[in-house]
């Protein structure tokens, strides 16, 4: 034992304290250990994302509205220097609470947000359909608001040390919040291809039209994401399942966010089932791309409401 | 200095006019040499268009420049004046340079936004480059000019939205197919638009056309010029498989493609989309072919409809452009301003012989009584002396003049802190 860690022993317990008798008593929390300082960074980190992002949002919706290219770098950019500060933010936040920063609401929102930066990017450097970012960017900024201001959960240790000890729930949660972001572009892509194709039938355009990326362009990043969502969401569910068969023997629980989960699966399965068939469905496509995404949007938060057997976001 | 700038254009002068004063290429040349003089036109620009004829020059003597350069275009008096003067428009200065401005960006064009006119006034440029009738100032005033352009292209919408009924084929297409390459395009009629529109489907990178027409020898004449191929028309319905784009412009008074092909065509094609263009009167394509999912019809209405609200976007955004010109203006005339050397020299000549003046007249007394031929060699001396030391200094300052470098020439000027 160092010098260093006896003196902490003795500001814990407030009074000198032996090897041995230390050993016998219980470890103190992670939680209390967390200092203010470390709060405050964590918190400044959060608004400095939340600065990057506002700024790209601000510049991909004036550069959709104005195409200017000038205007679109500077998005491109701050989008990208909120990406990696998120990052760090999400690492820093595992690193001081010493679990997997999925756990309570406001970390769910912070995660989703980076999963939302993360198939952006992705879409951007696959099909240059840079239009997606004056959508998407607007809602990752106010997802990281509302992380901001929701405050920092009393620590429940007990929940925590259930959650936090199986390797399943980081995969289990991650690989099921990419798929939620694989759908949300599957969403955006619809919305684009049935306000396309509506003023292609009627032969009226506004002004954004020019604006969006073709319909052959939106068709592709809905198949593509709807198929990547999809398997995400396979191996998610799995994993969850063996997760629980782990913990209690039951691979179902019957629980509201498992049941919309199974609903949004097979939904999305028929999508994928039904543009394949033909290769080209447009219309009746992008419609149940809207729907598959309400139903995401209520697995994820109206399933919270119900309560059940999943409790955390 | 001045620059000067007259002519007209399509919205001046009608078309009888504009044809007697246009230039050939020839007469372009020959005639910028004699318009330059070097005295009252130092150097000229002729831009001569089916639109506009216009030339700019700059002088030194603006009194009489205007005078000049109607008797230059009555091409010396062989038009009498009185048939063109009336319609001459004639800017001088900050309003030639706006004028100017304002050509390259096409913001004067008869449709706004057409680039065309950007490459007749760079035309115009090198021919007076080759006949040595652009110097300094014309250089720097056109190439900033270009840069206008460049910049409201980039920076505005104005040539964003196709305005013919020939390109517009092409954007659609762009806006259905993302990219035409690997496309295939079906000309049902072999019409002079069809034609003028599959040329330019070509030039997008559509990689297969299609020539179907009633008689077979105008289809394959096309399809040897666009190395297209021509097919029966007889088995429209089997080529509307493959087709992505269908270009119809036939005499025909009947629907050439009804419902039913359209229909087959899209169920053997696996539902992928197809565009239809109907530029024939009577309609060839039946109406209802619209309402099929995935396959999008635009008529000859259609098509002007949508043109003309594109003709209305891009005179929003030609509002925006007008402001880009503006501040252009200015940064252009703050650059002259720089460039202009002849007060600068003028006040640093001043400015050495005061400082010889002042010397001498403080040294005065010591000299004693001087008969007047020695005053007179005094005062030559410092008069050559202050000259032979200012000489090599004016020369480089020229030289920084003629380099457009305004910074060394800005230097000077704080050395010895002259305004500008």
């Amino acid at each position: 034992m160092s010098v260093a860690s006896a003196r902490y022993r003795e500001r814990f317990c407030k009074r000198r304290v032996s090897d041995s008798e230390w050993a016998t008593l219980p470890r103190p929390r992670s939680s209390t250990r967390i200092t203010s300082s470390a709060l405050i960074t964590m918190r400044s980190l959060l608004l400095a994302v939340l600065a990057a992002y506002v700024v790209a949002a601000i510049h991909a919706v004036l550069a959709f509205l104005n195409k200017r290219r000038t205007l679109q770098r500077v998005s491109d950019w701050s989008a990208a220097a909120g990406f990696l500060l998120h990052t760090a933010a999400l690492i820093a936040d595992w690193a001081i609470y010493g679990h997997y920063p999925l756990f309570y609401l406001r970390e769910t929102l912070s995660f989703l947000a980076w999963t939302l930066v993360a198939s952006y990017a992705l879409v951007v450097y696959r099909y240059r359909a840079r239009p997606l970012g004056s959508f998407t960017l607007p809602l990752v900024s106010l997802l990281i608001f509302l992380a901001i201001i929701i405050r920092p959960p009393i620590q429940d240790s007990a929940e925590k040390s259930v959650l936090s000890a199986s390797w399943l729930f980081p995969v289990h949660t991650t690989l099921l919040f990419f798929a939620y972001a694989a759908f949300f572009v599957v969403f955006l892509a619809s919305i684009m291809y049935l306000l396309q194709e509506r003023e292609l039938k009627l032969k009226t355009f506004s002004a954004i039209f020019h604006r969006l990326p073709s319909l052959t362009t939106v068709n592709e990043i809905a198949t593509s994401s709807a198929a990547i969502g999809l398997t995400l969401l396979t191996v998610g569910i799995a994993t969850g399942m063996v997760w629980a068969s782990s913990r209690d023997g039951r691979l179902w629980h019957n629980d509201p966010k498992e049941i919309f989960a199974a609903l949004t699966w097979i939904l999305y399965l028929l999508l994928i089932l039904y543009r394949s068939t033909a290769r080209w469905r447009g219309r009746r496509a992008a419609w149940m791309g809207v729907a598959g995404f309400g139903l995401v949007l209520f697995t994820f938060f109206g399933a919270r409401l119900m309560g059940g057997y999943h409790v955390f976001g | 200095m001045s620059i000067v700038l007259v002519g007209v254009n399509h919205k001046s002068a009608p078309i009888e006019v504009r044809e007697r004063l246009a230039f050939t290429d020839e007469a372009c040349s020959t005639g910028l040499r004699t318009l330059v003089d070097g005295e009252i036109v130092r150097e000229g620009l002729i831009v001569s268009t089916c639109n506009r004829v216009e030339v700019l020059v700059e002088t030194g003597r603006l009194a009489d420049t205007t005078d000049r350069i109607t008797q230059f275009l009555s091409r010396s008096d062989y038009l009498p004046r009185a048939f063109f003067e009336t319609h001459l428009y004639q800017h001088t200065d900050h309003e030639a340079v706006r004028h100017l401005f304002r050509v390259t960006s096409s913001l004067d064009s008869m449709v706004v936004g057409e680039p065309q006119v950007l490459g007749q006034v760079r035309r115009a440029y090198s021919m007076a480059l080759e006949a040595g009738t652009a110097g300094r100032i014309l250089n720097r005033l056109v190439h900033h000019a270009f840069r206008v352009a460049k910049r409201v292209r980039s920076e505005t919408g104005i040539g964003a939205n196709a305005v013919s009924i020939s390109y517009m084929a092409v954007e659609l297409g762009k806006k259905i197919f993302n990219s035409l390459a690997g496309r295939t395009a079906l000309l049902v009629g072999a019409g002079e638009m069809a034609e003028l529109s599959a040329r330019h489907l070509v030039n997008a990178g559509v990689s297969r056309v299609l020539l179907a027409n009633r008689t077979e020898a105008p289809a394959e004449r096309l399809a040897r010029e666009l190395g297209g191929e021509a097919v029966k028309f007889d088995l429209l319905p089997s080529h509307l498989v493959e087709a992505d784009i269908v270009i119809c412009s036939t005499a025909a008074d009947h629907y050439v493609i009804t419902e039913q092909m359209a229909r087959q065509a899209l169920s053997k094609r696996r539902n992928r989309p197809s565009f239809f263009i109907d530029i024939s009167v009577p309609r060839n394509i039946d109406p209802a072919v619209g309402k099929i999912p995935n396959v999008f019809v635009f008529d000859i209405d259609d098509l002007e409809s949508v043109i003309s609200s594109n003709i209305r976007e891009r005179e929003r955004e030609a509002e925006r452009a007008e402001l880009i010109v503006e501040s252009e203006i200015m940064q252009f005339q703050q650059a002259l301003r720089v460039l202009d050397i002849g007060p600068t020299i003028g006040a640093l000549r001043n400015k050495l012989h005061d400082i010889a003046r002042l010397e001498m007249a403080r040294q005065r007394n010591r000299l004693g009584p001087l008969t007047a031929e020695q005053e007179k060699a005094v005062e030559a001396l410092l008069v050559s002396t202050v000259n032979k030391i200012s000489h090599p200094l004016l020369s480089h300052m020229r030289r920084s003049s003629d380099a457009s470098d305004a910074e060394t020439i800005q230097a000077w000027r704080d050395i010895f802190g002259l305004e500008e």
